[in-house]
């Protein structure tokens, strides 16, 4: 994969974020920015923080405490609409009875650009037109919502997003319940976009050859930050995840290649997650 | 190529269709009842009316103008607004069983009309004060709006400030609060004489009987300005389809838009529960039957219009069924209604 050249722009900034929810500490300290056309990738375990962070992000839940800048602007002055016309969320899950055509559903992208009484134009049928173009989509518009396969639907919501005209989008683990093929194809998909974007991803090795940067959480910790080779090494693999590991250069994209050996998390829990694997290079 | 969201010209087809229909409907729905009047009578009496030409049908006039169509106006306004609430209220509670009588409505109702009806009317408990007989047209829908209004007061209360962000809680609250006010409403009725529990039994099934142009004017003021605020909430409404957090992605005010929905629809129902009684079952059906009839679409006009259209049938077959008496709407839609789902069911397994 060829990442594309990113220009030095800085879109988001968080400063010393942290989140408590009932005197539970769900994230602390977190630090990082974003620049423009960037690809931000949020990997860790289970339970690490990776959806709460992406909830301060757009402005779900409130942080305890630190700030969050959105082109300069704190994101807690920006009204609801001014935001979501900056920012578009990709969630991981849909209502079930979810009777809109692709295209309705589509269209919802056009919300924040609407008031009351502003009716859909030849512009906006033109904008969803293509945004269904984009996702390879134009095929199923008049089909229901329900009726597409995992790969589609996650397409569509994607199309959604992109009629939103957003300078930043975040996902929410996008290629959960998908095949490789489809995985490959919705990351793919999202670097072709040319916009900023930060998706939390459980697989590493998709994190590592798509994303420009990484932040790695553990127990609401960022615990590294930085490029694909700065973030993913087998011990911080080990020690983060508690898995045997063996990390090697990509033979396409020369970014870290993890391969997992089996049998040994038992090994590394008896012996405090100190063991080295035990495996030869 | 913009073939995408061709649909929606589509439905403006299907709207123009219904209007149509229902303005045809609206003519031939006066033709039926107990005086024998012929389509052409009503056209005569129509062309007459408006243009002043044409013979004029004396009774018969008196009969279309002042009685039927006020009548079919309000099962019009009655079907509509039932039908639109519901299907708001279905999507901002993303409950697809929720009903116009969510808050307990209809049972606060009930209970304002009992009160009125066992102690006030003539042969109620107190009764003497001359007060009811003077405004007997306005003590009825009165006590009725002041029931409903109180119980969505108290679903409100009881809810506090988690009424919008926790559906469940407030879901639970109004079948509470229904079937506290059910209660008062039996104990009411058991110490009440039999004229006023038949006519409390006769209002709580619905009637359009008591239709007039003087009464019509408010549900129906209420009904086109609430559908007019729907509407022009409909894209906010229809991101909360997709959820709560993808509609607060979209920048939709979520726990605000809930709370005044909630409220629009109350008023709506409280409105008419007061001037036609409990009309159940078509706030529920006609939106499931609409999204069945037109899938794919978000057809909330549709839905009112449809809705609209089945009570001035409804009216007419309650009208028209028993000769000499009236059959209650809420008997027919019940029936309706239950064999509606019966069929889905049925379909579905």
């Amino acid at each position: 994969m060829i990442k594309q050249s990113v220009q030095e722009t800085e879109i988001l900034k968080v400063d010393n974020l942290s989140w408590h929810a009932d005197e539970r500490e769900i994230l602390s300290g977190i630090h990082f920015c974003l620049t423009k056309g960037e690809m931000l990738g949020i990997i860790g375990p289970n339970g690490a923080g990776k959806s709460s962070l992406l909830r301060c992000l757009y402005r779900y839940i409130k942080p305890s405490s630190g700030t969050i800048t959105l082109f300069g602007d704190e994101i807690t002055t920006l009204s609801a609409k001014e935001f979501a016309k900056r920012v578009a969320v990709v969630l991981q899950d849909t209502p079930h009875h979810f009777d809109l055509t692709t295209a309705q559903l589509v269209a919802i992208g056009l919300t924040p650009h609407k008031g009351p009484f502003d009716i859909t134009t030849a512009k906006d049928r033109e904008i969803i037109t293509d945004a269904l173009a984009k996702v390879g989509l134009t095929h199923k518009a008049g089909q229901t919502y329900e009726h597409l396969s995992g790969g589609e639907k996650q397409r569509a919501l994607i199309a959604r997003a992109i009629v939103q005209r957003p300078k930043l989008l975040i996902l929410d683990e996008p290629t959960n319940h998908l095949d490789i093929r489809y995985q490959i194809q919705i990351l793919e998909l999202l670097r072709s976009l040319n916009i900023s974007v930060i998706t939390s991803i459980h697989d590493l090795n998709l994190a590592s050859a798509l994303c420009d940067q990484l932040l790695l959480l553990d127990a609401g910790k960022c615990i590294s930050h930085g490029t694909p080779v700065e973030v993913l090494t087998e011990q911080r693999i080990g020690d983060v995840f508690g898995v045997c590991c063996k990390v090697e250069p990509h033979p396409q994209h020369a970014n870290p290649q993890i391969s997992y050996f089996y049998g040994y998390s038992s090994i590394r829990e008896k012996q405090g997650g100190q063991d080295d694997c035990g495996h030869k290079a | 190529m913009t073939v995408a969201i061709k649909p929606s010209l589509h439905q403006v087809g299907i709207n123009l269709s219904l209007l149509i229909i229902s303005l045809v409907s609206l003519v031939a729905a006066a033709s039926f009842g107990a005086a024998d009047l012929s389509f052409a009578d009503v056209l005569n009496v129509l062309e007459h009316k408006a243009f002043g030409s044409g013979e004029s049908a004396g009774i018969a006039e008196r009969i279309i103008i002042e009685l039927r169509f006020p009548r079919i106006l309000l099962a019009f306004t009655a079907g509509a607004g039932l039908s639109i609430a519901g299907s708001v209220l279905q999507t901002v509670t993303r409950n697809p069983l929720a009903d116009p009588y969510l808050f307990g409505i209809s049972s606060g109702a009930s209970f304002g009309a009992v009160v009125v009806l066992t102690l006030f009317s003539s042969s109620g408990l107190l009764s003497g004060s001359g007060l009811f007989e003077r405004y007997e047209w306005l003590s009825l829908p009165l006590g009725a709006f002041i029931g409903a209004g109180l119980s969505v007061l108290m679903v409100l209360s009881l809810c506090g400030r988690t009424m919008s962000s926790q559906i469940e809680r407030m879901l639970l609250s109004g079948v509470a609060i229904s079937f506290m006010f059910g209660a008062l409403t039996s104990l009411l009725l058991y110490f009440s004489s039999p004229q006023a529990a038949a006519s409390v039994l006769f209002w709580s099934l619905g009637s359009f009987a008591k239709a007039s142009w003087d009464t019509l004017y408010l549900p129906l003021a209420v009904v086109i300005f609430s559908t007019v605020i729907i509407l022009l909430f409909k894209r906010q409404i229809m991101a909360m389809r997709a959820g709560d957090e993808t509609a607060h992605t979209l920048g939709v005010n979520v726990a605000r838009l809930r709370l005044q929905m909630l409220l629009l629809c109350s008023l709506i129902t409280a409105i008419l529960v007061a001037n036609c009684g409990g009309i159940g079952f078509v706030g529920l059906m006609i939106p499931h039957t609409v999204r069945m009839l037109f899938p794919g679409y978000f057809p909330l006009l549709t839905t009112a219009l449809f809705g609209g259209l089945f009570m001035i049938w409804i009216d007419v077959l309650a009208r028209t069924l028993l000769e000499h008496q009236e059959l209650p709407i809420g008997i027919i839609t019940a029936v309706i209604g239950s064999v509606f789902f019966l069929t889905i069911l049925r379909r579905k397994s």
